[in-house]
């Protein structure tokens, strides 16, 4: 067999390469830091996501969880069984820590729920404790420290990841965990069971005999099983798995990022390719010559175009194996960690990922072969003689742009480069609009989570909201005697002295989750008429929204809205007032007379209070929540947690993008006017004046981009962001955007391009005059 | 005839503005044959060069080369034909800046399946110690050699060279000149070079003068003298 000569012309390659280093380094750079970072997130994020769906089995996780008001009897629990479930004791109790936290205790875990020991050992005595690894992290906890609460001193002994709370929500109703002041922890039985039970929360798991097949049917089971279970025992609450969100939010969550790191590598992809067909253009505008002499010896457009996409696919190449190299080796290690900040997963092990190989180099391989060679073969189209006579345009320019000759001499030639290079500033535009868009991205999260943060202390309903332990019996339908009793000791047991105190119904209701949003669940106050804390005109049918919720589902006084029973099928009509200015959380205001009547609560009947003290003559067990500062700052803190290491990686990158983009522009700039340069400098221009001409024309560009993209860049962060946060979490954060980070953009892009235009006057300052005399016959 | 040129109009420009470069050439030239195209600027020779080489289009007329008919040929063809039959030469040397002599040569050598060995032509050339330099780092006439050796590596059946001495002083272009007769000879390759030097007709096989798009003269030159007793 003839092996296929090789091209004599591959000899340049090299030379080209080392010739250009500097520009040539720089899109390795940014390329191999793009595509490793997106190769070790994809990774990290499979290794992460199998490891998760695997802790299924592998930890037997729950298949869903009911909260008793006190322990269920043995012929309850065998009822229950009976069913078709296996019931698990998954009793906790909660107490405050000295560090101001709250840590959720468990017994050890050994038939559901197991947990997966990150570090150290599980506890092994009374007075040793196992804490999540995650909420250790961020409270500077280590194997070995003391940790305290009412109950005594517990040493650390292991960290642990609970399998049932990969996200760590107190609550299920939360909007958001906090792995910052909620934490879960494993203690001895021996320990657990020297507790006086009084203080437990009586929680139960169960896993099915026979696994639903599908999604439908473990919802139809369940709820199901939520009715028949009620009527066995008193339910506090149901939460079958699939709506558990500290079982479920993570594996949701780690498959959203993966969408976005792979646009965010397409664009820059992109970026890079058209980078790469301004430099071949102006290479070919260079070599036209050369092509010209080449094209009439006889090669082929198909061996020229080959050559000319040989850099750009080799530099690709290499960045991509590198990246891949670097994403599963230190990058993959960063992209876990992330993870780990946010979410309490197991241990993971590497798995190879042929998707994210692909995803990460042929793709971009791809992207830059179609864009370049199409740019090739559109260039390349010219007949032989037009590259001999270097007449490159197609399109012939009849005539100059008009100037009027009252325009200064200096000011005319401004606008005459800043044509000529259009094409370049067209191209840094798209660049600039990029590399800011990420920039406002990593500061723009701080600005609208500080701004919530501010805007939910200085607009609570009250300081403290007191919502009771309702048990469940008040509710039952078939009430009997020793329920009704109870009921009436549990109103005098809640009744308070405190003055500020004002009653309130509360009672909450899901939305559909139709459309894009996702079904929530909506809080319906019903307050006193004559309220201190929500001033409203709620007498007769007034029911008025928050803010939030009407700014979130985009609704207005007049307009209806529909809610519906979380487990049940039953639908409520509600016709909007107003709009009380409340960001706190989604909520409807009504009368307390009309809360209670519509949802059948009986007259009396109230759920909590509302009050600027505290109220400390009501026993903790009747408290099922309280809502304060801390809480309603629950979801920005932790998403100040979460992604405060990703949106400084963010804001890294869109620098090194900006200059990136700024130096190959005014590079590519100045040396395609490098005849011209010369020219001016035999013509007697000093440096100084070439400088003013060359790179004042990039510095109007620059600056007038720059204010141009701020607006621009703002509108589509804010059409992102309400996406995600209408989308994928529950509540609203209004997206806001500090004045300062506008001034801090600007200065930022233009402090870089003033660097790479000090850069920039250097070269110039080295042009020689020969150039005008190079390749000119 | 080897290569037979009828009839072949070419005009720039349209309508009022149109300007009628060729108006109707004839001639034949025999396989390796020199001939020099000698004329004013704008006469049409370089035009007349570049359709023969297949990177201009007439706008009717035949020409046939070795019984073979261009008018026909599509684009792929006409890269066939300029690479199997074809070798350019022109005045501003068009080298690949940073390829060195020998590679310059080879990317000549690489369009042919039975190119010239690359060494032994360095040695015609002159250049064989020059091999490994880059362009910028050889004189005009070097460079001018390089170009020669580019396009006749190939062995091609016509060499065309458009204005080759034009940018080198006498010596050189004598030197040049030399070299371009000694390719003829050697290697019996078609010579059609362009030129606005009336002297270089001596050195032809065949002369002819074109002005104002017309052929006002070609014959068979009776008295050739070789390139290096050429004197202007």
């Amino acid at each position: 067999m003839v092996m296929p000569r090789k091209s004599p012309l591959i000899h340049r390659i090299p030379r080209e390469l080392r010739s250009d280093l500097g520009k040539y380094l720089v899109i390795f750079i940014l390329l191999t830091a793009s595509i490793g970072l997106v190769s070790g997130y994809l990774v990290a994020a499979e290794s992460m996501i199998t490891a998760y769906n695997d802790s299924f089995e592998k930890y037997h996780i729950e298949d869903g969880n009911f909260l008793l008001s006190k322990k269920a009897n043995r012929s309850q629990i065998r009822k229950m069984e009976e069913l078709g479930i296996q019931i698990y004791e998954n009793f906790y109790r909660e107490m405050p820590l000295d560090n101001g936290s709250t840590l959720r205790f468990f017994k050890d875990r050994t038939q559901i729920n197991l947990p997966c020991l990150m570090k150290g050992r599980l506890p092994e005595k009374p007075g040793e404790i196992a804490i999540d690894r995650m909420y250790a992290d961020n409270n500077h906890l280590r194997v070995g420290d003391q940790i305290s609460c009412s109950s005594g001193t517990f040493t650390v002994t292991g960290l642990v990841a609970l399998s049932d709370y990969s996200s760590l929500f107190q609550d299920n109703n939360d909007m958001m965990f906090d792995s910052i002041l909620f934490g879960v922890s494993l203690v001895t039985a021996e320990e657990f069971d020297s507790w006086d039970p009084d203080t437990l929360r009586f929680s139960y798991s169960w896993s099915y005999n026979t696994p639903p097949r599908s999604e439908e049917e473990e919802n139809e089971l369940a709820e199901d099983m939520m009715k028949k279970i009620n009527a066995i025992v008193s339910l506090e609450s149901f939460t079958p798995r699939y709506t558990n969100q500290a079982i479920m939010f993570t594996g949701d969550d780690l498959g959203s990022d993966r969408a976005m790191m792979q646009v965010l590598l397409y664009i820059i992809v992109l970026i890079i390719a058209f980078v790469f067909r301004i430099i071949i253009q102006d290479t070919i505008q260079k070599e036209s010559a050369v092509i010209g002499t080449l094209r009439a010896s006889g090669y082929t457009k198909m061996e020229l175009i080959r050559h000319y996409m040989a850099s750009p696919v080799i530099i690709t190449l290499i960045s991509a194996l590198i990246g891949n190299l670097l994403g599963y080796t230190f990058l993959k290690d960063f992209c876990a960690g992330l993870y780990y900040s946010s979410y309490s997963l197991p241990t993971y092990v590497t798995l190879w990922n042929s998707s994210a190989f692909f995803q990460t180099t042929v793709i971009p391989i791809l992207i830059i072969m179609i864009i370049c060679f199409f740019s090739l073969l559109g260039k390349l189209s010219l007949s032989p003689l037009s590259f001999l006579r270097k007449n490159l345009q197609r399109k012939k320019t009849r005539k100059a742009f008009p100037l009027s000759p009252r325009i200064p001499f200096f000011s005319r030639y401004h606008i005459r480069v800043i044509l000529q290079n259009k094409g370049n500033y067209i191209m840094l535009f798209f660049g600039i609009i990029f590399a800011n868009f990420l920039l406002i991205f990593g500061l723009a999260l701080p600005s609208v989570l500080d701004h919530y943060q501010e805007g939910i202390g200085n607009n609570m309903l009250s300081k403290y909201q007191y919502i009771l332990q309702f048990p469940m019996s008040a509710v039952k339908e078939d009430m009997k005697l020793e329920d009704l009793l109870s009921l009436i000791l549990f109103y005098s047991d809640v009744e308070t002295d405190v003055e500020d105190a004002e009653k309130f119904t509360a009672y909450s209701l899901s939305t559909l989750g139709e459309g894009r949003y996702k079904k929530e669940e909506i809080s319906l106050y019903g307050i006193d008429k004559k309220s201190k804390y929500v001033p409203l005109d709620v007498t007769g049918d007034q029911v008025y929204i928050s803010s939030s919720y009407a700014e979130k589902y985009k609704l207005q006084p007049g307009d209806t809205v529909t809610l519906k029973e979380r487990y049940e099928d039953k639908t409520y009509h509600f016709t909007v007032s107003g709009i009380y200015d409340y960001e706190g959380s989604l909520c409807l205001f009504m009368s307390q007379n009309k809360l209670n009547d519509l949802v059948d609560l009986g007259s009396d009947y109230f759920s909590g209070y509302f009050s600027n003290q505290e109220i400390r003559d009501i026993d903790k067990k009747h408290l099922s929540t309280v809502i304060d500062y801390e809480s309603l700052t629950k979801i920005s803190r932790q998403l100040q947690k979460s992604m405060g290491s990703m949106m400084y990686l963010v804001d890294a990158f869109s620098v090194l993008i900006f200059i990136v983009l700024i130096y190959l522009m005014s590079k590519i700039i100045i040396e395609k006017n490098a005849q011209h340069i010369s020219m001016s400098k035999i013509l007697g221009y000093n440096n100084k004046e070439i400088s003013r001409l060359y790179i004042t024309s990039t510095t109007f560009v620059v600056i007038a981009f720059l204010l141009i993209s701020l607006p621009l860049e703002n509108a589509l962060l804010r059409i992102i962001f309400e996406m995600f946060v209408m989308t994928s979490i529950s509540g609203w954060i209004p997206y806001w955007l500090d004045p300062m980070i506008y001034v801090r953009m600007f200065l930022l892009g233009f402090g870089t391009y003033l660097v790479v235009a000090l850069l920039e006057y250097k070269k110039i300052q080295k042009i020689s005059m020969e150039e005008v005399l190079k390749n000119v016959e | 005839m080897f290569l037979q040129l009828d009839h072949i109009k070419k005009s720039y420009g349209t309508g009022d503005n149109a300007t009628l470069v060729l108006k109707g050439i004839d001639l034949g030239l025999a396989r390796g044959e020199f001939c020099v195209l000698l004329g004013p600027s704008g006469s049409g020779k370089s035009t007349l060069l570049n359709i023969i080489g297949g990177i201009d289009s007439m706008d009717s007329g035949t020409i046939t080369i070795d019984g073979e008919l261009m008018n026909q040929m599509k684009e792929k063809q006409l890269t066939r034909y300029r690479r199997t039959h074809l070798g350019y030469v022109f005045q501003s040397y068009n080298l690949i800046p940073n390829l060195t002599v020998r590679e310059n040569i080879e990317v000549g050598a690489y369009l042919s399946k039975d190119p010239l060995p690359v060494d032994e032509l360095l040695h015609v050339l002159g250049l064989y110690d020059h091999r490994n330099k880059l362009p910028n780092q050889l004189s005009g006439g070097q460079q001018q050699r390089t170009a020669i050796g580019r396009a006749v590596v190939k062995k091609p059946d016509i060499l065309l060279c458009d204005e080759p001495t034009g940018a080198l002083d006498y010596t050189t272009s004598k030197e040049i000149l030399k070299l371009i007769e000694t390719v003829n000879q050697t290697y019996k390759s078609t010579v059609i070079m362009v030129t606005h030097n009336d002297a270089l007709k001596y050195m032809a096989d065949r002369v002819i003068s074109l002005k104002d798009g017309v052929i006002t003269n070609n014959y068979l030159n009776e008295n050739k003298l070789p390139a290096e007793e050429l004197e202007w």
